[in-house]
Order: structure tokens, then sequence, then C-alpha cells
């Protein structure tokens, strides 16, 4: 396999590559095979592609434009990690409707990007960003539709630990494209740092 | 980025509310414009610069 930005067995130890039994038609360019018991499981290099080049778009925006979205517990911290870092926004937990649309509220918040956890689950985010016509990326599994995505970071965005590695190389890549590190080595946070807490 | 006005897809205009522009997440050189219903559809977008097929 060409060179992943973290090796094969950590992506596997992580379980970025698992999806679910059900899959959706838009996201068979990303699937790699169907195990005996029926799960989908993710090409690797297609993610680690996705990855990189979601680095270098997020890098053409402003930092405080950019908006991260996840209702999902496991992403809490992942996605706040990311904002401490990078210096992005980030809503983690409920998303207020009209956050993205109202400009009256007083946490309304003016975005150019938005990065999104799980279009099913995050989808009031959706419409707002769709509404107002901001790029949308979005950490999609197997079973979701990538309706208005712009770009699909193909990935397991329910398990704590694959969520705390992508966040972690996406935070990596964002980085080194800002110019903010120089290398890798230069970037001193661990996967770990990103997990959240049982 | 207001100067793309057709969608790369199909060509439409991209007046409708839910139309994006944006430059090419691989590339950043060319501007992107999706019109709402291929967007709602997934429909594949191709960069004309550096061939990069998105979403």
């Amino acid at each position: 396999m060409a060179d992943l930005l973290v090796s094969e067995d950590e992506y596997l130890k992580a379980g970025v590559q698992i999806g679910t039994q059900v899959k959706t038609k838009q996201m068979n360019a990303f699937i790699f095979k169907i195990r005996s018991d029926g799960l989908y499981i993710l090409d690797i290099s297609k993610t680690d592609q996705r990855i990189r080049t979601a680095g270098k778009f997020i890098s053409r925006y402003d930092p405080s434009k950019v908006l991260l979205v996840a209702q999902r517990q496991y992403a809490h911290q992942p996605i706040k990690k990311f904002s401490e870092i990078v210096g992005t926004r980030a809503i983690a937990g409920r998303f207020i409707p009209g956050i993205l649309t109202n400009p009256q509220l007083p946490n309304y918040v003016e975005a150019d990007l938005i990065i999104i956890n799980d279009p099913v689950i995050d989808q009031q985010a959706m419409k707002e960003a769709v509404k107002i016509g901001i790029p949308i990326i979005a950490l999609c599994d197997v079973n979701n539709r990538i309706s208005y995505v712009d770009l699909v970071i193909p990935t397991n965005n329910k398990g704590r630990k694959a969520l705390s590695l992508v966040y972690y190389l996406l935070a990596r890549e964002a980085m080194l494209n800002y110019g903010k590190i120089k290398s890798y080595e230069d970037f001193h946070y661990k996967p770990e740092d990103f997990e959240a807490p049982l | 980025m207001s100067q793309v006005e057709f969608c790369i897809s199909c060509g439409a205009g991209l007046v409708e509310e839910g139309s994006v522009t944006f430059k090419c997440p691989n590339c950043g050189e060319e501007v992107i414009g999706r019109c709402r219903h291929c967007r709602e559809m997934g429909i594949k977008y191709t960069c004309p610069k550096c061939g990069y097929e998105g979403p």
C-alpha cells in the first residue's frame, strides 16, 4: 500500500475501516469488501487520501470561519481538541436551530466552511449550511447518504478510537497546510489526546 | 467566488438556494460550482485543472 499518514496497523486498530451492515449506493466507491458477517469494510487508502485533501481544503479558509459540528458524544472531545489546536469553532452537542441563519441569536456563527460528523445526526446543521450556501465536509460511514456533501471523508464515524484518529490526522494535515508546523514531528499531540473519555 | 455561474456537472445556472461555489479541494486553483440538484443527488464533479473527482 502507498505511504499512509499513519501505519495501516494503526488505522485497523482504531477501527477506521469498519462500516455497517447497511450501505448506500452513493458510498459504493469507498467500499473495499464485504465481510462474511455482512459488515462492509471501507478502503483505508481512500480515507487517507480524503484526509489529505480535506486538510488542504480547510487550510484555504480562515480558521475562525470554519465550524465543526457533532452531536455524537464520542465526537465531542475530538472536535473540541481540533478547534483548540487549529483555532476553528466547534459546536458539540445540540445544534440550536438558527445558529447559522439567524443573526439575531446571541450564539450566531458566521461560517465559510462546515465540517459535519454525521450527515444523519447533524441534519439541522446540514440544512442551515445548504441554506446559506457554504461548502460541506462530512465524515460519512457506509450507511450515510452524501446529499449536499461537497467532500466526503469515508470513515467509521461512530467509534471512539476511529473518531479520535481521524480528527487527529485532520488537525495535523490542517496545521501543516496552514504552515503552523513544518513537519509532522512538530505536531506534539497524540491520537489519545483526541479520545473521548469512557 | 461569484465568477462561476454554472454547475460544473450539469451546466445549470447557480441561481437556486442550495447551490455552492468553492475552490477545488485538491489544487485550490479552479473554482467549482455545484447546483442544488447535483448536490442533493451526490453527482460527481471533476476539477478541470487537476482532474480531482468529488464529492
